[in-house]
């Protein structure tokens, strides 16, 4: 079973990627910052990587510099999901390694292709 | 969909976490108006609702806190400062969200607005009044009209896009909100029907683009596109548009997207100063609920077991005594998990202090101690209530108003503390002000006038203070909003009997109040001193029970008239339990007394037998038993009959009025 | 009396022996009967709610209307059963136990042939009772719960 690591100080959206994913066959692992995340992923490594941008503690572009720099995480595809659109963050997330974007709010199909089609 | 419900439902504690959250800032900025990372914390919540909230179908929920974060943003990005204005607009709008959240039916659209034009006018406000932001904002727009730059975008996606995210019609809606966009999809390189790969993007488009945004605002829809991408931007030259404005307008646009990164990488990083402990579950409250009445069931069954297995096959007892000890522990790890840190409650309160010191003209201070002091949380919800009477009580009739505070010598800032500790069994739960204190002969002559007292009454002090609780009482010379409309005390009095605690009054003339709420840990279960009384069994708190003593010889002979013991030296009243619940059957020979006790009240309860201690699971008794005071709730024994929990604070108010009597017919003897 | 378009509406009621009368009670409220189990004394309690029971668990007021319609108390048989029933009460709905001598059956009454309390001749107080009906020789009270126990 793949797995994706949702990581957002948002319960409900993490809820709602768990509800997304795990009826469609993906093992959802969750994580409320940035540094809970890194823990996460280093002990057991997923798949996949959505997480927020703003998040308390450690936030979503120092997560995934942190995460680029493990060996285990370097073809890792992470997705962006955040109310932010505005495109210096963007700039700034694609060179921090992220593979792709999606705006909140997100429709529950559209992030399920997204997913579906980076993991197969 | 049930799980969406859920989840919905998960957004709605999120969001009311959030807004306390969001309060807390801007209370502390209040403050400290320049810490940033207040202004990071408020504005993160701010932001995490409007996410989830558009997530969950609360649009207007979004809409109004879009406009909310961006009004906010300024103060974000220093352009504004956070002044009190701003802290008082921004709290009304957060309570504006809340209703939005909790009765969006009710909520009106027209406050939100209003609302919003206030946080507008705080932060613009101070804007006008910095004068430097105003002159060089104009050069650019005065030419009039911007017709802006007409380009023409072509792409076509890789084969892998779709694969890593990328999804068109995004980027469409993003090229549209630059400016004007014409769509045309190229349909050259789809292959025939049977060779088409349904994962592979074979389509491309065209744009024809009219924005006064620069070249880089459209490169950056595609960042996200992969390499193999074929992305074509380029000026229309056959543009009607003269091309000097454009030119003046795109270094202008420019300059905040070169400027954001930096800003960004320079951003205090105080939250990780935060750090919170991992591991944490949300449940949901009503579980909880359910989970102690289960563990309040098994209480009762395995103390019916326990009774079964005595004098059983010793394979039974074993078993009984096992499954009493996991039982004990199970209650104490469920208790565990209900007990919450009262400090989430003592925060509420920093609002309300806020408001109330607003209204009155009276600066005040809030200063709350032991907050880490842990209570059931059904306590907790139930003490919100007594507390903010306390309160109001406290700055309107306690603190005076500053030129009095500085004519009697004080700091014009009257200070209300909050503390909470741990005492025994009990949590004692204190709200003190540093005012006036207790006009004991005011409350005194009120108490004449209203007819709660005789004239020729001779009262203690804390007799007098007691007078506070009477259904009706109130001192205020003028009633205020705030308090004073002689309702308040009495409920603040009953709720703590029924949480089964009490209220002390302390006064210093002069330098303020002290009411202390006594508290019992936990509402569910207590250990109890089970007794007999004639044919019934009744239940006494342990927590309340001070001793037990052999009811002297003379005594027990006599009934009724004068009733008191001497304990060790100390007069104590003591009622007879057999007399109050109108036994039949004789007296035993050797009767037993209870002595119980409540803050420095002690009375003794004259009893047939001691039985035991035990565990008891407090029920309430139903709406036909309401009219009978001397009982706090019943409880389920082991051989399955009901036993009535005795209330203490209702014996000890009686004894008090028998000691009261005595003491009158000894002065008339006299 | 009654037309034939209209068949006669029928209630569902449990029919009880208390104090020598026949009381019925709306089948829908009654929640279980039960065999007479020990009782504890309320001091200080109205008359008419002077005990308590444990139904499962819940702490159960035990009502015996005999006070109520002015009967002479007897002692419990091996008929006596407590129907316990969810009331109304101050807007809660609140479990009551009901002391019965006995229990007769599950019958219907045809609401038409119930009529309101007579207000004079009548042994009760009227606002105790909702309506009398005869079944065969017996007279059948349907008394007025909720204002009884209010």
């Amino acid at each position: 079973m793949k797995s994706v690591l949702t990581v957002d100080d948002s319960a409900s959206i993490r809820q709602m990627v768990r509800l997304t994913l795990s009826g469609s066959g993906y093992k959802v692992v969750e994580a409320e910052n940035g540094a809970e995340g890194l823990k996460q992923a280093k002990a057991a490594p997923v798949n996949m990587i959505v997480t927020d941008l703003n998040m308390p503690v450690m936030d979503g572009l120092t997560f995934i510099r942190e995460l680029r720099k493990l060996p285990a995480y370097k073809g890792v595809p992470i997705i962006f999901l955040t109310t932010e659109s505005d495109a210096a963050r963007k700039q700034e997330a694609k060179l921090a390694g992220a593979t792709g974007w999606i705006t909140k709010p997100f429709q529950q199909d559209q992030l399920l292709n997204v997913v579906r089609k980076v993991l197969g | 969909m049930s799980s969406i419900a859920e989840a919905t439902e998960i957004f709605r504690q999120e969001a009311s976490e959030l807004l306390e959250q969001l309060e807390q800032a801007l209370l502390d900025l209040h403050r400290q108006p320049d810490n940033r990372s207040l202004v990071d914390t408020a504005f993160r919540a701010l932001h995490t609702i409007k996410g989830s909230g558009a997530m969950f179908g609360f649009d207007a929920v979004a809409a109004f806190v879009h406009d909310f974060e961006t009004a906010f943003d300024r103060v974000r990005r220093g352009l504004s400062p956070c002044s009190p204005a701003l802290v008082a607009a921004a709290l009304e709008a957060r309570d504006h969200i809340r209703a939005l959240i909790e009765q969006p039916q009710a909520a009106d659209a027209a406050h939100g607005e209003s609302l919003l034009r206030a946080l507008r006018a705080a932060v613009e406000g101070e804007v006008a009044a910095t004068p430097a932001a105003t002159p060089d904002a104009s050069p650019g727009p005065i030419h009039g009209p911007t017709p802006g730059q007409d380009w023409r975008v072509r792409f076509h996606l890789g084969a892998e896009a779709l694969v890593n995210g990328a999804n068109p019609l995004l980027m469409l809606d993003e090229l549209h909100s630059l400016g004007t966009a014409q769509v045309t999809a190229l349909v050259d390189a789809v292959p025939p029907l049977d060779e088409i790969d349904p994962e592979s993007c074979h389509l491309g488009w065209e744009v024809l683009l009219r924005t006064e945004s620069p070249r880089a605002a459209i490169e950056e829809v595609f960042i996200f596109v992969s390499d193999d991408a074929r992305i074509e931007i380029t000026p229309m030259t056959t543009a009607e548009v003269p091309a000097a404005t454009t030119a003046e307008a795109a270094p202008i646009a420019a300059v905040p997207a070169a400027a954001t990164p930096a800003a960004v990488a320079e951003r205090p990083r105080a939250e990780a100063e935060i750090g919170r402990v991992g591991g944490s579950l949300r449940v949901q409250a009503e579980r909880l609920d359910e989970l102690m009445d289960r563990v309040g069931e098994l209480v009762i069954a395995q103390a019916r077991l326990s009774q079964l297995a005595v004098g059983g096959d010793t394979g039974l007892t074993t078993v009984a005594e096992e499954i009493g000890r996991l039982v004990s522990e199970l209650r104490d790890t469920t208790m565990g998990i209900r007990m919450l840190p009262i400090g989430s409650l003592f925060g509420r309160f920093r609002r309300l202090l806020h408001d109330l010191s607003r209204e009155l003209g009276k600066p005040v201070e809030l200063v709350t101690s032991g907050e880490e002091t842990e209570l059931d949380k059904t306590m907790i919800e139930r003490l919100a209530d007594p507390l903010v009477h306390l309160i109001r009580n406290a700055v309107d009739h306690g603190l005076e108003m500053p030129e009095a505070r500085r004519a009697a010598g004080k700091p014009a800032g009257g200070v209300i503390r909050l503390k909470a500790r741990h005492a025994g069994a009990e949590v004692l739960v204190t709200v003190s002000d540093d005012g006036r204190g207790l006009d004991a002969e005011r409350i005194r002559a009120k108490a004449l006038e209203q007819g709660l007292i005789a004239a020729e009454a001779r009262l203690s002090e804390s007799e007098i203070h007691q007078l506070l609780f009477q259904p009706g009482f109130s001192t205020a010379k003028e009633i205020s909003a705030i308090s004073g409309r002689g309702v308040g005390m009495d409920v603040v009095k009953r709720t703590i009997e029924q949480l089964r605690g009490g209220i002390e009054i302390a006064s210093r003339p002069g330098q303020g109040t002290d009411v202390t709420l006594r508290l019992p840990l936990t509402l569910a279960i207590i250990e109890g001193l089970l007794v007999r009384v004639g044919n019934g069994r009744y239940v006494i708190p342990l927590s309340a029970v001070e001793e037990c003593v052999e009811l002297p010889a003379g005594e027990a002979a006599r009934s009724g008239g004068y009733s008191l013991l001497n304990i060790r030296d100390a007069l104590v009243p003591f009622l007879r339990l057999r007399e109050m619940m109108h036994c039949a059957t004789p007296a035993d020979p050797h009767q037993k007394v209870v002595i119980i006790s409540a803050g420095d009240q002690r009375l003794g309860l004259v009893v047939d037998q001691i039985l035991g201690s035990h565990q008891t699971v407090i029920k309430s008794l139903s709406r036909l038993h309401a009219d009978v005071k001397t009982f706090s709730g019943a409880t389920i024994l082991g051989d399955g009959s009901v036993a009535l929990i005795l209330d203490v604070a209702q014996l000890l108010e009686i004894g008090q009025a028998e000691e009261e009597e005595l003491r009158n017919r000894s002065r008339q003897a006299a | 009396m009654m037309s034939e378009t209209h068949p006669p509406a029928m209630l569902d009621v449990l029919t009880l022996g208390i104090g020598g009368e026949t009381f019925a009670i709306e089948a829908g409220m009654v929640r279980e009967i039960l065999d007479l189990v020990p009782v504890t004394d309320v001091p200080g309690a109205r008359d008419f709610v002077r005990g308590v029971v444990n139904v499962r668990g819940r702490i159960v007021p035990l009502a015996d209307l005999r006070w109520q319609f002015g009967m002479k108390q007897t002692a419990p048989t091996a008929d006596t059963r407590i129907i316990v029933l969810e009331l109304e009460l101050d807007g809660e709905a609140t479990p009551v136990g009901i002391l019965a001598d006995r229990v007769h059956e599950v019958t219907q009454l045809a609401t038409a042939s119930l009529e309101s309390a007579p207000r004079v001749g009548m042994r009760w107080r009227p606002e105790f009772i909702r309506g009398v009906g005869m079944r065969g020789d017996d007279l059948i009270i349907l008394p007025d719960l909720a204002r009884i126990l209010n």
